[in-house]
């Protein structure tokens, strides 16, 4: 395997990626959506009151990123994540050009490697798009103003856009790890829409479970408490603790995901 | 014999996961050391929104006292309710009572029960408004 032979494929993958409507549609909504979003805000009376920093989205810009972010780890980050991971694989198998894949000059563990980092990367720029978008809706159309945090100290605006932009930070990760539980889906069901579905019905079961008050060692190992382990960056002094158990559980995820899928793609016989 | 051991097995992880996380990390302590700098935080903010002599949050001297609604037992998520002691910017000490809603992940919106904090909007002297801080307000605490 060689990196020239991954980049190689990610090309081809990027260049794919780049003719589906779909990805151009998820690029828009990610840009597009914040916006609509402070606009309703601005334009109506009543506040998100039920999501945290929903009560100061009139108040400062700062928190529209925040009321986002919070909104976003329902549903909207397990679609980014399994938008391509659920797919990039799977697509192979909806065409039937395994065969052409494979029978070119690179190796299967190339293209395994080009597709995933493609998926990854993917995920990542939808993220991105989605914090500079939610960050500049919430300073353009309501403004700079100090944003108080969740202990109830007021944060200057320099301040406040560092924290913002470390909260969106913290749910890199594990939007990685949920890629790969797409892609370990897409190339196990051999299906996109399994590819897709599947990483969707499972963080919305996962965030069932947090509304349920069962045992916390069960809902701190689902990946989708990671995305609520921000809180503590907002908090005074902050706090750590869910946010490197979070990490820690994505990184499992991420590379337990990608090694099954790895094996199950190296094992796979595609002569029959 | 091999029969039984997967059910023993799975008794005895069963006991160990209730024996060693049973209970839950949404404690009276918790919420307490939560609310009491953060509603203190927040008077002193709300302080300077009214145009009042600076003061600092420690004046406020808040002690919080919170028991969980559901009786018979003492921690978990859900609905709380907390007592609120501490002294106004005019050293008078007052008792608030909010009702809590917590979530597992260690997240609660606190909400005024009745109307002693005022409502919802507060009017300023010069006729502006602005948001009763003290009326319904929000927090996280670390629940490792």
């Amino acid at each position: 395997m060689s990196v020239r032979g991954c980049v190689a494929v990610v090309g081809v993958e990027y260049s794919k990626l780049a003719a589906q409507l779909k990805a151009r549609v998820a690029l828009a909504a990610c840009v597009v959506g914040p916006f609509a979003f402070a606009a309703a805000m601005k334009a109506q009376s009543s506040v998100p009151e039920d999501t945290l920093f929903g009560r100061s989205v009139k108040e400062s810009g700062f928190a529209v990123p925040l009321v986002v972010l919070g909104f976003a780890a329902l549903w909207v980050f397990p679609v980014l994540a399994s938008l391509v991971g659920g797919d990039v694989f799977s697509a192979e198998d909806r065409y039937g050009t395994w065969k052409t894949v494979l029978t070119r000059s690179r190796s299967r563990s190339e293209v395994f490697a080009g597709k995933v980092v493609t998926a990854l990367g993917f995920s990542l720029l939808l993220v991105s798009v989605l914090a500079l978008s939610s960050v500049a809706a919430g300073v353009l159309l309501i403004g700079s103003q100090p944003l108080i945090s969740l202990s109830g100290v007021l944060l200057a605006p320099p301040h406040a856009l560092t924290r913002v932009v470390l909260a969106w930070t913290t749910v890199v990760l594990p939007t990685c790890g949920l890629t790969a539980v797409a892609v370990l889906l897409s190339i196990a069901t051999r299906s996109s829409v399994a590819g897709v579905g599947l990483p969707l019905i499972a963080s919305l079961l996962m965030q069932l479970y947090a509304f349920v008050d069962g045992p916390e060692v069960i809902r701190q190992a689902l990946i989708t408490s990671a995305f609520g382990a921000w809180h503590g960056l907002l908090a005074e002094p902050p706090y750590y603790g869910p946010l490197v158990r979070g990490s820690m559980v994505s990184g499992v995820y991420l590379a337990i995901c990608v090694l099954i899928a790895y094996r199950s793609l190296r094992q796979r016989d595609f002569a029959g | 014999m091999r029969r039984n051991r997967l059910p023993r097995s799975l008794i005895v992880i069963a006991a160990a996961a209730t024996s060693c996380c049973g209970s839950s990390p949404i404690t009276s302590a918790r919420i307490e050391q939560a609310i009491e700098p953060t509603f203190a935080n927040l008077v002193r903010v709300q302080v300077s929104w009214l145009k009042m002599p600076p003061m600092d949050a420690s004046e406020f001297q808040v002690t919080a006292s919170c028991r969980r609604q559901l009786s018979g037992s003492d921690a978990g998520a859900g609905d709380w309710v907390c007592t609120l002691r501490w002294q106004s910017p005019d050293f008078q000490t007052l008792r608030d009572t909010f009702d809590l809603f917590v979530t597992t992940d260690g997240c609660y919106t606190a909400t005024a029960a009745g109307e002693s904090l005022g409502g919802p909007r507060l009017r300023l002297s010069d006729g502006t408004e602005v948001r009763n801080l003290l009326y319904a307000f929000e927090g996280c605490f670390d629940t490792t």
